[in-house]
């Protein structure tokens, strides 16, 4: 399977302290010292205006990333869009890793939450959104969650089974039991 | 991995496959260097494909313009990289979509754009930050759900546009549904629709007095109209030419106030090969058909199509639609049931009393969704799209206002669908209002935007949405519509308020301004065009809203309209009420002042691209130009008293005084008869092209030349107006040219340069 496309979005911990419009200077900031690993940076979109929208969208040629407000849970927003090299968990690492990368340079504005996230495949044809994919999927998101977070454990849970809607995958940390 | 291509194989109509392989063909000899990349690009715009700001891979970031260094220095166009993100533009013909077209919409905008959809002004859509990669497919994509997006723009027939409201409006003749479809169906691709040197559009309306369809600023347009004829009644077409907006509005000229329906197809058919054989082809700011009928008038251009007419062969698609035309009805899904004794939702009747038409079809209402800046997410529209499936079927529409419309809601089912639309944040009121703001993409993506039209639309909405219901009557349906630029994509002529984005420099900063241009008139089709009244900052526009509105609400008489009250109140007395709005305060008192709305950047109208323009700027130009500036203002003063022979002079004189202060700045002793001046200035700023940018080239030139070649044998009315707009945009252009001269910083470069 290859793993092009990818979104991965980390949920803001405190909701209430995200003001939108604090991201429009942050993301121009980004742009003027080119602060994004990896990525050219090229120009900020405001679409605070929509309801549950992608908020303040940072359109990068590799990938945009946007403080997003999709099902009012604003968060992190990164989606791949040029390739990326070698094996399927190779991939998601590097897409997992451009997403980290960001939410440490917002660490500033509030905390992320990495025990609970949102991995989305935005392919219909490569990846459609059934239990298939998923089965396919699984074992590749653990990798990449291996690589990320060391020996943290995780459950994964497919959020829809609505074929319009992209195959998402839920990634909860498993507490650790004393 | 499987392709679309594949996938799809089965499911593409035979010519949508060939077309879509044939663009992706010449994508592959683009790459690889054995396709002109001039044709390239007019080959892709056909597709829809668009360029975007910034694509020329520099953007300033507010500090400094950075270099955007993409991997590869392709191009897919002049000075276009090939991995810059781009739009693509859809054509939707008169507006109408289905939830199946619906949901593909929203697929491709998550997966190749940015999640959102944008209705524009001629009732497209548009995706943005799309890669040129990717749009064989998102073209195969739409063309399995029966969308194609070939000229969609480039030199080409574009949407053909219709009323929203055809088929339910209790004012219309009859349904112009059929008709537009035909239309766009019989041109698109069209042998005879392929050689123009412009754009054409074309549009339906089934009344004169609605606005909706907005024939009087189209290349061509319809109004239905009908007449009896051996006791039958006969339908056909008042028919309009040569109408448009861009950067002088000219009103369409009546072609032929009853076509019969049958020779719909055949005359246009007829004026486009008129159009293609003797339109302007060299010089694209005086290539649209208005130009030609001016040229040659009315009377002229008629015989002409009319002798072409004569020598088409007949086409059996002239009439092949008549028969389902005449029986043409869309079927409501649910049964036609009264609102009476629903359970309402809070909010429900505010949104009622405006986003909600009762159709002529009793029982059955039209909602309209208002969509904030005509934006809404790939999740929003696969609601909607199942909000169609379960109250209304496949009658959806977009509408020029960048909205969308549910039609055939039976009124039992409107505070359920009430309660759906707010659950997915599409249940806002005020349709068609005063916060209902029209805008053009402007500076967030197009690269001729000069000032950020959304961001201004979107302070205006925030300001006024929470007093809506508060706002007197007479302003509650006021309409305001923002172009980024003086080429009307935001349609700011035919607004009661308008705006369009410019820029005025400040010590050595520039601050962007619109000028506000007042009385323009939706209604009637587009009836009247407002007239600019002077150019404020950008921050201070909110302001002109409460100044302007305000007084119209203290002083108007009885039930006079807001044109009637401006005509009344006169420009002059307007422009006095702004005045002191156009002052810009010291970059040290009030830094906002010098960014635009919704961008912290510091203002730069670099990102344009800038033309040949060089040199240092004397302070006397300054003068030069505000002497300029009055005598076309006080031009317009002449116009609204009916003196067109004294505003055209005036108009001409401004022209001149704006080409002399350039002229100035290379040959400083000039005589200033006007003979001198347009010969220097020709020699030293048009022949040169140092006036001229990459964009506008050198057109705003050429309306001082033909007025001063051609002076007008008679005043009237149209010709003066036109005089005086074109000698405002003139001076917008000698503006923008000295700020490059000061810029550049060094004494303008002429190849003929004189002592």
């Amino acid at each position: 399977m290859e793993i092009q496309r990818f979104g991965v979005k980390v949920f803001v911990a405190d909701p209430s302290s995200v003001r939108l419009p604090d991201y429009i200077q942050i993301f121009h900031r980004w742009i003027q010292n080119q602060m994004v690993e990896d990525h050219l940076l090229i120009d900020v979109h405001n679409y605070s205006h929509i309801h549950h929208g992608p908020g303040i969208l940072l359109v990068a040629h590799e990938g945009n990333f946007s403080m997003d407000m999709a099902d009012g849970r604003p968060g992190l927003l990164y989606y791949r869009k040029t390739p990326t090299a070698g094996t399927a968990v190779d991939q998601l690492t590097t897409i997992l890793n451009s997403a980290l990368q960001a939410c440490r340079l917002l660490e500033g504005e509030g905390r992320f939450r990495t025990d609970d996230f949102v991995i989305l495949a935005n392919d219909r044809l490569n990846t459609p959104n059934d239990e298939e994919t998923f089965s396919q999927l699984e074992p590749i998101v653990s990798g990449a969650l291996e690589r990320v977070f060391g020996g943290k454990k995780f459950t994964l849970t497919r959020i829809s089974e609505d074929p319009k809607e992209r195959l998402t995958v839920r990634v909860e940390r498993i507490p650790v039991s004393r | 991995m499987p392709t679309w291509k594949e996938k799809l194989a089965n499911t593409l109509a035979a010519q949508f496959a060939e077309e879509i392989d044939a663009f992706e063909s010449q994508i592959a000899l683009r790459r690889t260097g054995k396709l002109d990349e001039k044709i390239f690009a007019e080959t892709r715009l056909r597709r829809g494909v668009y360029g975007q700001r910034y694509d020329n891979g520099h953007r300033h970031d507010g500090v400094r313009t950075q270099e955007l260094k993409f991997l590869s220095d392709m191009t897919k166009g002049p000075d276009t990289l090939w991995d810059a993100p781009g739009m693509q533009r859809i054509k939707i013909p008169f507006g109408g979509v289905t939830p199946d077209q619906m949901d593909t919409l929203a697929d491709l905008a998550e997966e190749y754009s940015d999640s959102v959809l944008h209705v524009t002004t001629r009732q497209d859509f548009q995706l943005h930050y799309v890669h040129i990669d990717d749009t064989p497919n998102l073209m195969r994509r739409l063309a399995a759900v029966g969308i194609t997006t070939r000229e969609a723009c480039g030199n080409s027939v574009r949407n053909v546009t219709a009323c929203p409201l055809a088929g339910v409006c209790h004012g219309e003749v009859f349904d112009v549904t059929p008709y537009a479809r035909a239309t766009a169906k019989f041109l698109l691709g069209h042998p005879d629709a392929q050689g123009f040197g412009r754009k054409f559009k074309i549009a339906f309306s089934g009344c004169r007095e609605r606005a909706c369809g907005l024939v009087n600023m189209h290349d061509m347009g319809g109004i239905a109209v009908t007449r009896t004829e051996n006791g039958q009644e006969k339908r056909g077409f008042e028919v309009y030419v040569g109408g448009g907006l861009g950067a002088v509005p000219h009103d369409a000229k009546l072609f032929d106030s009853f076509l019969p329906e049958e020779e719909l197809l055949p005359t246009a058919q007829a004026i486009s090969r008129v159009f293609a054989r003797l339109g302007e082809k060299k010089n694209r700011a005086a290539a649209r058909i208005k130009f030609l009928v001016a040229k040659l008038g009315i009377e002229e251009f008629r015989r002409l199509v009319v002798e072409e007419r004569q020598t088409i062969p007949p086409d059996p698609r002239w009439t092949g639609y008549l028969p389902e035309a005449a029986e043409f009805k869309e079927n409501p899904l649910r049964e036609a049931v009264p609102l009476n004794g629903s359970q309402r939702p809070e909010g429900f009747e505010k949104w009622y009393s405006t986003n909600v038409y009762r159709q002529k079809q009793p029982g059955y209402a039209v909602a309209t969704i208002t969509l904030p800046l005509g934006d809404l997410t790939s999740s929003q529209m696969r609601h909607l799209a199942n909000l169609a499936r379960r109250f209304t079927g496949d009658n959806v529409r977009t509408t020029v206002e960048q909205n969308i419309v549910l039609r055939w809601i039976s009124e039992a089912d409107l505070p359920e669908l009430y309660r759906e639309l707010v659950r997915i944040g599409l249940g806002e009121p005020g349709a068609g209002t005063i916060v209902d703001v029209t805008a053009c993409p402007g500076t967030d993506t197009c690269k001729l935007g000069i000032a950020s039209s959304r961001g201004l639309a979107a302070e205006i909405r925030t300001r006024l949405a929470g007093k809506l219901f508060t706002l007197d009557e007479a302003v509650k349906n006021l309409h305001i519509k923002i172009s980024g630029c003086f080429n009307s994509c935001g349609q700011h002529h035919i607004s009661d308020l308008g705006f369009y984005g410019t820029s005025r420099t400040i010590g050595n900063r520039k601050v962007p301004h619109f000028q506000v241009v007042l009385g323009g008139k939706w209604e009637d089709n587009a009836g009247a065009y407002g007239l600019a009244i002077g150019t404020v900052p950008s921050k201070s526009i909110p302001e002109v809203i409460e100044r302007i509105t305000g007084r119209y609400v203290r002083e108007r008489n009885g039930n006079e309209n807001f044109q009637e009250f401006i005509k009344r109140t006169g420009k002059q007395e307007l422009r006095g009420m702004l005045e002191n709005l156009m002052q810009v305060p010291a970059y040290e008192k009030n830094r906002s002042f010098y960014s635009d709305w919704g961008d912290p950047r510091e203002f730069t109208i670099g990102d344009l691209g800038m033309g040949e323009c060089a040199g240092e700027v004397v302070s006397a130009a300054q003068f030069d130009l505000a002497d300029a500036e009055r005598l076309v203002f006080e031009g317009q003063l002449q116009l609204d008293n009916g003196d067109y022979g004294q505003a055209d002079a005036l108009a001409y004189r401004a022209m001149i005084q704006a080409a002399l202060s350039l002229v100035k700045t290379q040959f400083q002793s000039v005589r200033n008869d006007a003979n001198t001046v347009v010969n220097e200035f020709r020699t030293r700023f048009y022949d040169t092209n140092i006036l001229g940018d990459r964009y506008a080239g050198n057109k705003f030139a050429q309306y001082l030349f033909r007025r001063h070649d051609s002076p007008p044998n008679e005043h009237t009315l149209d010709h003066a107006r036109r005089i005086v707009e074109e000698a405002q945009l003139f001076i917008e252009a000698v503006y923008a040219c000295h700020d490059s001269i000061r810029e550049r910083g060094s004494a303008p470069v002429s190849v003929r340069a004189k002592p």
